[in-house]
């Protein structure tokens, strides 16, 4: 009954401002707000390293593919490929296509926006994905060829990079703040920390966007983001979302709103070169003391979803019967009793040998939820007579001073934009591996992770994965807490929305066309 | 004079708040009806009942007693922050005041150097180096506030140099020292004494600011600071736990500005306003 | 007046070189990489260490002080690590909005601190007086933050009055083009600056209240404004002429000290009400570990903090021929 009063009166709002809408339709731009939470850093995609960056060059910029839904590579600005052996890949660009300066797209431009990428000067946030390219040239100005150092079957999913303009860019021009790309939309105002003007680009290839005008508006606070939306400063929200402000727009009549599983993971960092957490019955035991139902649930509000392995659900790898160990603090119990660690004092914390079992379990202070899972993880540790520590700092002394350096025991932080396996456990987890930083090796998962990133073959490299995703189910270098939610929200005089797991908005554009 | 203290509503009102706060942090374990850190995830921002006085915060855990087990918490941060600053402080002052000259010069410039940062970002990268935790907000506060004490004595100091008596225990051989801790240093009490009292209530507000921001005392720690952090984020839908939070920090920082008050009413209230004023003078001419 | 400004500003450079030094070495202690954290999580080692190198990260101390001060010198504050724009550039984008934000609190807080005071002061020891002055009491013992979240909460999400974040035209571009004859922008603007400038200047007004109250209950008693009454002057006359002038100065060198706390506390309002201002920019830099960009900043808050102090004493002089620059 409620609802109805509030939808009646949410319609005769509308039709009291579509009125002088609807006149002024002819001239007045259809103008749709998103909201962001970071200000992008530079808008040259070679460059782009946090979400708004990926999120505003997927709309100015394409790359040679796209990712559907599952994650497949779809053919975009190359209209087919091919492999004449694994280390050779051949892409045929599509006709006609150019860039918002004008100029025509053409084999050069993608080889040099390749080209320097891998140019360690250049300072590539994303460097490391394309290193096993060993040449890239231009076969004819609609072909180009890849040549591969080795086998590098994941490189397909990393082309959706931006394909910059190379006159330009080579002319001087700075795209990191005046972009120049293929895209649908093109930049028309940039205000440093406030907000982002996009305009539609008239000459897109696949059809110009009906929207024409996306006004990105960056509100550091999840909360105050929330509350703009709520006020209708905002048409659009989207994750990072505080867990506390979904239940309640979720209840407003006035806002659509669709979650799918995001690409990212929270888990658990074990270092297995410090002694504390060195033997995989200690990690299992306290991978054991991990609430994941609770976590999941009351403190992200069931955004997130419990982790049964390192592969998640949305991937190709997938499989629901490797599981690492669930929740069980009296299986927990017991197993710290068989390692030798029991109360022998009395005072509630496990003992062995006159000393106390501690571990310290660090995080950073941004994400407030982390903060809570950490603080949570901590008091049933301490039921469980384990005494955890926190060490709860700033992003760069937590990741960059202490993680990176091998200095944690236990550390609770995420991964993004896992659009393969491979992105997840080649460099995390292969012996001596640039981002092994828990010191993990296992000369098994070595091998198997060689093969997920050689083999072209799907069903090779899914079992490879499948394999590898059951060793550290069991040895737990890493222990995946939850597979991040992706949420959104939007004013549903927008039509209906549907969702992209990493937040791209081209969904919005096609969106306001109705 | 305690007559006058009695008929001044700032004083009386203050110190009985100031009173009440310190009790309830310093008997918090007798006065506590739960656990601090015992959580309970099916009574998560309960409103108040018989059993959960305030209620209870996001973990379930007892508001009550983690608000006045965080009193002790920050009191200690005002405390240590505050009553360091103002050693600090004050020994600058007095001794930029007392020898004038390079001394003065010198002094004084270190001061404005730490007076040009704002104090928030100045507090805040100092947490962002040693780490965050109890002991080292409190020295971030330290660095901030004994500017302040600084300037303020060095000017009473420097009105002080000058009288009678200071130049009749001068002419009579006693040393710097005596003359600066048992001539001067007596005279400047009532303005310190001021100072501090409402430093408390601003140390209160920067722990609480810093927490906001992230670089407070962390979590587990019944911090008033993170569970207004927390409450802030929770505004919409539960808006009592920055209800409770935050009005704990206002009442708490309102006794220390109404004992402030009053204390400088009681205190020779013109000496404190000359004496403000002349820091700003004095910095004006320093030279 | 011309020789006192510039042994004034002469002040400033010792002020701003120790707090680069301050700074310097505090990001010297200070944990975190920012090649690392320029790369991200998915770099190599070997990527951070060229860039580190790059940078010059790896050189001694004094080599690197040594460094920016002689580029400092030619007048160059160096290049973002992060936005790869020199600083001077990224810093001048934001200082306008925290400058607009900054003064539009302080006339919030001057009107209202000035309304309440002198409230108080007139009907001292009546209930306006009490009123007003719990009132005052209230406005610093809140945190800021929290004021500005039940603002924002108040005023835009429950009555919609006025909007929650973000920032129209700035304030002097758009009335330029009101007096163009196109009112929109500018009533935008205000309509976006109410509430952070309320968020902020409460706090200050709270202290200018209180200061105004006693000095104009002060002033009142002296002489002079017997006098003035003898004279037959009247009541409102009196107030403004004598007693509010004399109530002026010790505001106005209050409104110099309380400004650094004003910027601090526009930190938080900033990040609030998504007002793109310095202070957002500095805990960017901050926690990015930006360091030419921290430096950058940190000088342009000592250049504010020198001005704003020049211009507290020079209106003194103005305020009170008594006193005299020298």
């Amino acid at each position: 009954m409620r609802r109805q009063h509030l939808l009646a009166a949410t319609c005769i709002s509308l039709s009291v401002l579509a009125a002088p809408a609807g006149l002024m339709a002819q001239t007045a731009p259809t103008t749709v707000r998103v909201g962001l939470d970071v200000d992008a850093g530079t808008l040259d995609p070679r460059l782009a390293r946090d979400t708004s960056a990926y999120r505003v060059t997927d709309l100015i910029y394409d790359g040679l593919v796209r990712l559907a839904p599952d994650l497949k590579p779809m053919p975009n600005l190359a209209k087919s490929w091919e492999n004449p052996d694994p280390l050779t890949w051949i892409f045929t660009l599509r006709d006609g296509i150019v860039f918002h300066d004008g100029s025509p797209m053409t084999a050069d431009d993608v080889v040099f926006t390749y080209q320097t990428i891998l140019k360690p000067e250049m300072n590539a946030p994303l460097r490391a994905l394309f290193t096993p390219i060993a040449k890239i040239e231009a076969v004819d100005a609609k072909t180009v060829k890849f040549t591969l150092s080795a086998p590098y079957s994941p490189l397909l999913s990393y082309l959706e990079m931006g394909i910059v303009p190379k006159k330009a860019v080579e002319g001087g021009a700075d795209i990191g703040l005046k972009p120049i790309g293929t895209g649908p939309m093109k930049l028309s105002r940039w205000d440093r920390g406030s907000r982002i003007v996009l305009t539609a680009s008239p000459q897109y290839w696949a059809g110009a966007p009906k929207t024409q005008e996306l006004q990105l508006v960056v509100i550091g606070d999840n909360t105050a983001r929330a509350q703009a939306f709520e006020a209708k400063d905002l048409d659009v929200i989207q994750s990072p979302l505080s867990p506390q402000d979904i239940k309640r727009l979720q209840g407003n009549a006035a806002f659509g709103n669709a979650v799918t599983t995001g690409l990212g993971i929270t888990y658990l960092n074990f270092n297995t070169g410090d002694p504390a957490v060195s033997d995989p019955r200690m990690r299992r035991a306290l991978a054991q003391l991990v609430d994941q139902k609770s976590i999941v649930d009351d403190l992200y509000r069931g955004v997130d979803q419990v982790a049964g392995s390192i592969l998640l659900p949305s991937s190709w790898a997938y499989s629901a019967t490797i599981r690492q160990p669930a929740f069980n603090p009296a299986e927990a119990g017991k197993a710290l009793d068989a390692l030798g660690w029991k109360d022998t004092n009395g005072d509630g914390i496990r003992d062995k040998d006159g000393k106390k079992l501690t571990v310290t379990i660090s995080t950073h202070s941004e994400d407030p939820n982390r903060v809570q899972t950490l603080e949570f993880m901590q008091s049933v540790f301490q039921q469980a007579g384990v005494e955890a520590q926190l060490r709860i700092s700033d992003w760069p002394s937590f990741s960059t001073g202490y993680v990176q350096k091998s200095q944690h025991q236990v550390a609770l932080l995420g991964w993004l934009n896992i659009v393969d396996p491979d992105r997840l456990m080649y460099s995390q987890f292969s012996t001596n591996g640039p981002l092994n930083w828990g010191k993990y090796s296992n000369p098994e998962l070595d091998a198997l992770l060689d093969t997920g990133r050689k083999s072209l073959d799907l069903d090779a490299r899914k079992t490879a994965y499948q394999k590898a995703a059951a060793i550290i189910a069991n040895d737990l270098p890493y222990y995946v807490v939850s597979y991040q939610g992706y949420q959104v929200f939007y004013a549903k005089s927008l039509g209906t929305l549907e969702v992209n797991p990493r937040g791209y908005l081209r969904n919005v554009l096609g969106m306001a066309a109705r | 004079m305690l007559k006058r203290a009695l008929r001044n509503p700032s004083l009386v009102v203050g110190g009985v708040l100031t009173l009440t706060i310190v009790l309830a942090a310093v008997f918090a374990p007798l006065l506590a009806t739960h656990s601090v850190d015992q959580m309970n995830m099916r009574a998560r921002f309960a409103m108040p009942s018989s059993a959960h006085w305030l209620g209870t915060d996001n973990f379930g855990r007892d508001l009550w007693t983690r608000i006045i087990f965080g009193a002790r918490i920050s009191l200690s941060i005002a405390l240590i922050s505050v009553s360091a600053a103002a050693a600090i402080g004050s020994v600058v002052g007095l001794v930029a005041g007392y020898f004038g000259g390079w001394v003065d010069l010198l002094l004084m410039r270190i001061t404005d150097v730490f007076l040009g940062f704002p104090a928030l970002i100045l507090a805040l990268a100092i947490v962002a180096v040693l780490g965050p935790g109890v002991l080292n907000v409190s020295i971030a506060l330290i660095v901030v506030f004994w500017t302040e004490y600084a300037r303020v004595v060095r000017s009473a100091t420097l009105v002080l140099r000058e009288q009678a008596y200071v130049s009749a225990a001068r002419a009579l051989g006693a040393s710097h020292g005596r003359i600066i801790f048992r001539e001067i240093l007596p005279n400047t009490v009532g303005p310190i004494i001021v100072l501090t009292t409402l430093g408390l209530g601003t140390a209160i507000l920067s722990e609480s600011a810093l927490s906001f921001l992230g670089f407070g005392v962390p979590p587990p720690q019944p911090t008033w600071g993170w569970t207004l952090a927390y409450g802030t984020r929770f505004i919409r839908g539960e808006p009592w736990l920055s209800i409770v939070a935050g009005m704990a920090i206002m009442l708490t920082v309102l006794a220390f500005n109404l004992l402030g008050d009053g204390l400088r009413d009681i205190l020779d209230p013109r000496q404190l306003s000359r004496a403000g004023r002349g820091s700003r003078n004095s910095t004006t001419h320093g030279s | 007046m011309l020789t006192y400004t510039i042994r004034r500003l002469a002040l400033f450079v010792p002020m701003a070189a120790g707090m680069v030094i301050v700074t310097f070495s505090l990001l010297l202690l200070v944990p975190g990489d920012p090649a690392a954290v320029l790369l991200g999580q998915e770099a190599s080692p070997e990527d951070i260490a060229r860039l580190r190198m790059a940078l010059g990260l790896d050189d001694p101390w004094f080599a690197r002080l040594g460094r920016y001060f002689a580029a400092l010198l030619q007048g160059d504050m160096g290049r973002s690590i992060f936005q790869n724009q020199p600083v001077a550039g990224v810093i001048g984008e934001r200082l306008g909005a925290t400058v607009e934000l900054a003064l539009a609190a302080l006339m919030v807080a001057i009107v209202l601190g000035f309304v309440l005071g002198i409230a108080a002061a007139m009907w001292q020891a009546s209930w306006v007086d009490t009123a007003c002055m719990l009132l005052a009491q209230l406005g610093v013992s809140m945190p800021v933050y929290w004021l500005g979240i039940l603002l924002m909460l108040a005023f835009a999400v429950q009555l919609g009055w006025l909007p929650s974040i973000g920032r129209g035209e700035p304030l002097l571009a758009a009335a330029g083009m009101a007096l163009a004859g196109n009112p929109g922008p500018l009533l935008k603007s205000l309509s976006h600056l109410v509430l952070p400038a309320l968020a902020l200047g409460v706090n200050s007004a709270a202290i200018i209240s209180r200061l105004v109250r006693t000095s104009m209950i002060e002033v009142l008693g002296e002489d002079f404004v017997r006098t003035a009454y003898a004279k037959g002057l009247r009541r409102p006359r009196v107030i403004v002429r004598h007693a509010l002038r004399n109530a002026l100065l010790p505001v106005i060198s209050v409104i110099g000290l309380r400004f650094g706390a004003l910027l601090g506390g526009a930190v938080l309002t900033e990040s609030i009400f998504g007002w793109p201002g310095l202070g957002q920019l500095t805990i960017a830099a901050i926690s990015q570990r930006d360091i030419p960009l921290i430096q950058g900043i940190v000088l342009t808050y000592a250049m504010m903090f020198a001005v704003v102090n020049l211009l507290v004493d020079l209106s003194y002089a103005l305020i009170d021929p008594r006193v005299r620059l020298g």
